[in-house]
């Protein structure tokens, strides 16, 4: 489903990855563990857009997508729970499920403009960026009066997905997201990534400042997720001992490399994983 | 009695215009945090085109064509000069919209020149056997009101409606509102946060464009003419909160009937009407000292 080659990205001068190579296979949830600045949530943002890479490539279902925005790139079928969680702690949950949604109302165009826009001059580039916010926009409209009930309806059968996951956010559907307690929010923050109806989840860090049991708890939902509704699933993660229990294959990150790959087992098994990630 | 009522309702028209204007000003700054500098010389333009439509057509017709203009105006200021800047230190955004203010200023003396020019007030309208806007006075029992401020009133009230209903529950609204508290998320969403941007700026210059309009019938349509309102404007986005609409067109409201009840009442040996300016700036400074965000500011606390 995801292959990633040879992935090299830099914030200015500093290089996060240094060639990060990995796959993710249809239908399996796969875990990134490393310490603190190994890369981890740079491969995500790689991936999803947020972080330009410098080299290397990454396909999407067959499709190069390293060229693409991460606007872009989330109504493709992937969704990006970002480290944090990056909540719209301002609005009310049901407004951050409705967001999480937006992708598929009004669904940022392909790559094919952008491609064409490139070849243009500076005038003929402005000349094109208006068109495309004029047109852009009547098409939005369009496309929000035609087929208003069937996306109304996928909304309804998502959030109510979303709220058989996670009731709680049922029952605070009106309360502004930046009251919520931490486990909440970071289940808002996985249902909200839901609501965009992703075929692949990129996870980064749900344990994040959590409870043991709360983490325990949200682990299990994102197996459930995976299982049920065979969403793939890419989760960066620091408590190695719980993501390697869910996951089906690990990658060890060490600043920017991939340091050792395999299967869950064998990554549990392995002397190097359990001295410095499992504390055994 | 009648003539304190007077005065209210006067200072609730002129504060309706510092209202809209100060709205215009917020609806840019809490998606951008960049104060425009040029928002007043944005709607002074608007109005001259106006008066230069108004050679040719009617009132109805030109004000949906200004509304046009404006909105094009504010896209293309987004895109073109600001769009270039964004990454740049806030500061280094607002001297540009300063620029933006020196060229605005310079164009409108230079295409309509500096002499000043009065500008119409709505034409009436009848429905259903009650007249709208136009000339004259209200007789509405405690005081008599000037049609026109009735006509800024309705005016005023119509747009914030309009703007809350689109905020609150459309998509774009909502997609504008995530954009401004988180750009991030806002893009792993799918928003396009740059042509929410574009989108913010058209819908700030229109919203100007119509304070101009409203004001011009009473200030005469001149170059200068937007600077003292822009100064109450910003008085009113800061006392309301720079990051709430509600509290600019509120911040509006009250700068409004200040001015006018302490030009009324305060003795001219005093203060009088030649100070009113200050006692209305001083109240304002009271209240940041006591609220630092303003009446209606929310970005009190703010989690790293």
């Amino acid at each position: 489903m995801l292959q990633v080659r040879d992935l090299v990205a830099a914030y200015g001068p500093i290089v996060a990855l240094h060639g990060v190579s990995l796959d993710v296979p249809a239908g399996s949830i796969v875990a990134v563990l490393g310490a603190n600045g190994a890369g981890k949530s740079s491969t995500l943002r790689a991936i999803s857009g947020l972080l330009r890479p410098k080299s290397g490539s990454i396909k999407f279902e067959g499709q190069r997508i390293d060229h693409l925005s991460a606007e872009q790139i989330v109504s493709l079928g992937m969704s990006h729970i970002p480290e944090g969680r990056q909540l719209f702690s301002e609005l009310t949950v049901l407004e951050n499920l409705r967001l999480g949604a937006y992708s598929r109302f009004a669904q940022a165009d392909g790559g094919g403009h952008l491609a064409h826009r490139q070849g243009l001059s500076l005038l003929g580039r402005l000349q094109h960026d208006l068109i495309q916010a004029a047109t852009g926009g009547i098409r939005d409209l369009a496309r929000t009066i035609r087929g208003y009930r069937q996306r109304k309806q996928d909304f309804e059968a998502g959030l109510k997905q979303v709220f058989d996951y996670f009731p709680i956010l049922a029952q605070r559907k009106n309360q502004i997201a930046g009251t919520l307690s931490g486990g909440e929010q970071q289940m808002l923050a996985i249902g909200r990534g839901l609501m965009a109806s992703p075929r692949l989840l990129l996870l980064d860090e749900p344990s994040m400042g959590l409870a043991p049991l709360v983490t325990r708890e949200i682990f299990e939902i994102v197996q459930t997720i995976n299982r049920a509704q065979g969403v793939t699933i890419l989760v960066v993660e620091q408590n190695a001992n719980l993501a390697l229990e869910i996951a089906h294959y690990g990658y060890v990150l060490e600043t920017g490399y991939i340091a050792l790959a395999g299967t869950s087992e064998n990554l549990r098994k392995s002397e190097a994983v359990r001295r410095s990630y499992l504390g055994q | 009695m009648s003539e304190f009522w007077q005065q209210v309702v006067g200072g609730l028209a002129t504060g309706s215009v510092y209202g809209l204007l100060a709205l215009a000003v917020v609806l840019i700054y809490r998606s951008t945090t960049v104060l425009n500098m040029a928002q007043g010389e944005m709607a002074t333009l608007t109005t001259f085109a106006a008066w230069s439509i108004l050679q040719w057509g009617d009132y109805w017709i030109m004000f949906p064509l200004v509304l046009i203009i404006a909105a094009g105006m504010g896209a293309f200021i987004e895109r073109v000069i600001i769009r270039p800047v964004e990454g740049a230190p806030v500061l280094n955004i607002i001297i540009v919209t300063l620029g933006l203010f020196a060229i605005f200023n310079n164009v409108s003396s230079w295409r309509w020149g500096g002499i000043p020019k009065g500008f119409p007030t709505p034409p009436e309208i009848h429905v259903m056997g009650i007249k709208f806007f136009g000339g004259g006075a209200l007789d509405i029992g405690p005081t008599v009101v000037s049609y026109h401020d009735l006509t800024i009133l309705v005016f005023a009230v119509g747009i914030m409606v309009a703007l809350y209903l689109f905020f609150q529950y459309t998509p774009l609204g909502l997609a504008m509102r995530a954009t401004a508290q988180n750009p991030v998320a806002s893009r792993l969403m799918g928003i396009r946060v740059g042509r929410m941007l574009t989108v913010g700026w058209a819908l700030s210059a229109t919203v100007g464009a119509v304070a101009g309009l409203l004001i011009a019938p009473l200030i005469l349509l001149q170059p200068p003419m937007m600077m003292g309102v822009l100064l109450y404007a910003f008085a009113a986005a800061v006392l309301g909160g720079l990051d709430s609409p509600v509290g600019a067109v509120v911040g509006g409201l009250i700068i409004g009937i200040t001015e006018n009840l302490v030009g009324t009442y305060t003795p001219k040996e005093w203060l009088g009407p030649d100070m009113k300016l200050t006692v209305t700036l001083l109240i304002i400074v009271v209240v940041l000292l006591v609220r630092p965000t303003g009446l209606f500011g929310r970005r009190t606390m703010r989690r790293v």
